[in-house]
């Protein structure tokens, strides 16, 4: 993923793509699906292109176009920067090749959507929260201390930090915390919290989509809470536990797991509003998925941090990557 | 010396515990991970979490509503950079 990333960050691309052109960034799982006028909209323009999704197959690239719906340049994914530079070269040709008064402000009139399809759009509901959940592949070095791991000569990918989101609901922030916190008082983690940690969060995403887990890979896990402080102005939560997850009943035998602690701090303030959210994973993480090749062989290191986020940039609004199944991802199984 | 017998439905109801108990003694007990102390913690943090949002997701402004990019392309008289990817660029980088 982070090379899809690599071109975005030359600076000639990042002139042209902030001062020439919208930029605007999306998922094609929801879009070449969605059926209203943004999925229309979508589907005309890739179809002007050669990704013309059939059979509903991906559309993913980099597409350059007009308000009005003409593909001006495409190219599938981003890694090389000479390539993407040509790209939004020859797009910005194209366009000043339009004439003038459809290039003009305002020569096209776009009216506000009015209906979009609730089935493939996410949003969080108010009161909700969104937590940042970073994702690194380690190494340790001899004395086992950590270190971030060196891409070179090693043939392996996905050194660099993942990001996705965790989506904690108004109702899980209450579930949190008892009506009347104690110091020293310890319970287990909410289950729904638990398991939507576990499963779709505790992932290998660092080389691109991670399969998550299912409800029976979760082989065993203990998440606890203890109030570790209660004053007027906050109450701080300690959470803490394990949680093996392995696609086999034996993990000697499973194919992809993850053995891993957990260790983190809650803190409420005064309004029993969450106003930090930190917690850490680490352990061995061993397999690959379809869409994740390339791991390291054997079992090493995976950490993850979940951090709060003020949920004030069009990034933080991004649904977590198992939002595409609602349902599943905010609703326990157990 | 008297021996007291403990009675047969006691004797059942600590096999069927044991039973139930034995799938947490196999093969899917907690493995080799270790409790994490609050120095490994620091240290993943270190690690992990990125200075900025900006290294992961780039200094480009992108939006992630294209009818909002398609209005606003309108508006200023300007073409659409959408990168569209399975899995949200902005959100499994």
């Amino acid at each position: 993923m982070a090379g899809r990333a690599l071109a975005f960050a030359d600076p000639e691309i990042i002139r042209m793509a902030s001062h020439d052109f919208i930029p605007v960034a999306g998922d094609d799982w929801y879009q070449r699906r969605r059926q209203d006028a943004e999925g229309e909209f979508f589907r005309s323009v890739a179809d002007q292109g050669p990704r013309k999704g059939a059979g509903g197959a991906t559309r993913q690239g980099i597409y350059c176009l007009t308000a009005s719906g003409k593909l001006l340049a495409y190219k599938n994914a981003g890694q090389n920067p000479q390539v993407m530079r040509e790209v939004l070269r020859d797009a910005l040709v194209a366009w000043n090749r339009l004439p003038s008064d459809e290039r003009r402000p305002g020569a096209v009139e776009i009216p506000p959507l009015e209906r979009a399809d609730d089935r493939y759009t996410r949003t969080l509901a108010e009161g909700g929260l969104v937590v940042n959940v970073y994702t690194r592949a380690l190494e340790r070095n001899e004395d086992r201390t950590l270190e971030t791991c060196s891409t070179r000569g090693t043939g392996y990918e996905g050194f660099a930090t993942a990001l996705d989101h965790l989506w904690l609901t108004e109702a899980d922030g209450r579930s949190l915390l008892p009506d009347s916190p104690r110091e020293g008082q310890a319970y287990p983690l909410a289950p729904r919290i638990a398991e939507r940690i576990l499963r779709f969060h505790l992932v290998d995403n660092t080389r691109g989509e991670p399969p998550f887990w299912r409800a029976d890979d979760i082989r065993s896990s203990r998440l606890t809470v203890e109030i570790e402080a209660v004053t007027p102005e906050q109450v701080r939560l300690r959470l803490e536990g394990q949680a093996l997850l392995a696609t086999d009943a034996d993990p000697a035998r499973a194919e992809r797991g993850y053995d891993a602690s957990l260790l983190g701090w809650i803190t409420f303030d005064r309004k029993r509003q969450i106003d930090a959210f930190d917690i850490v994973a680490l352990g061995e993480h061993w397999g690959e998925g379809p869409y994740t090749r390339g791991a390291r062989p054997g079992r090493t290191p995976l950490a993850i941090v979940m951090q709060l986020t003020a949920g004030d940039s069009p990034a933080d609004r991004v649904p977590p990557a198992a939002m595409r199944n609602p349902q599943e991802y905010l609703s326990p199984s157990r | 010396m008297r021996v007291r017998m403990i009675p047969r439905r006691v004797v059942w109801m600590v096999l069927a515990m044991g039973a139930a108990l034995l799938p947490c003694a196999g093969p899917g007990r907690l493995q080799a991970a270790e409790a994490l102390t609050r120095g490994v913690y620091d240290r993943v943090l270190e690690l992990v979490r990125p200075e900025g949002i900006d290294q992961l997701v780039g200094e480009i402004p992108w939006g992630i509503d294209l009818w909002q990019a398609r209005r606003q392309a309108a508006a200023e008289g300007k073409p659409i950079l959408l990168w569209e990817m399975d899995g949200h660029p902005l959100g499994c980088t």
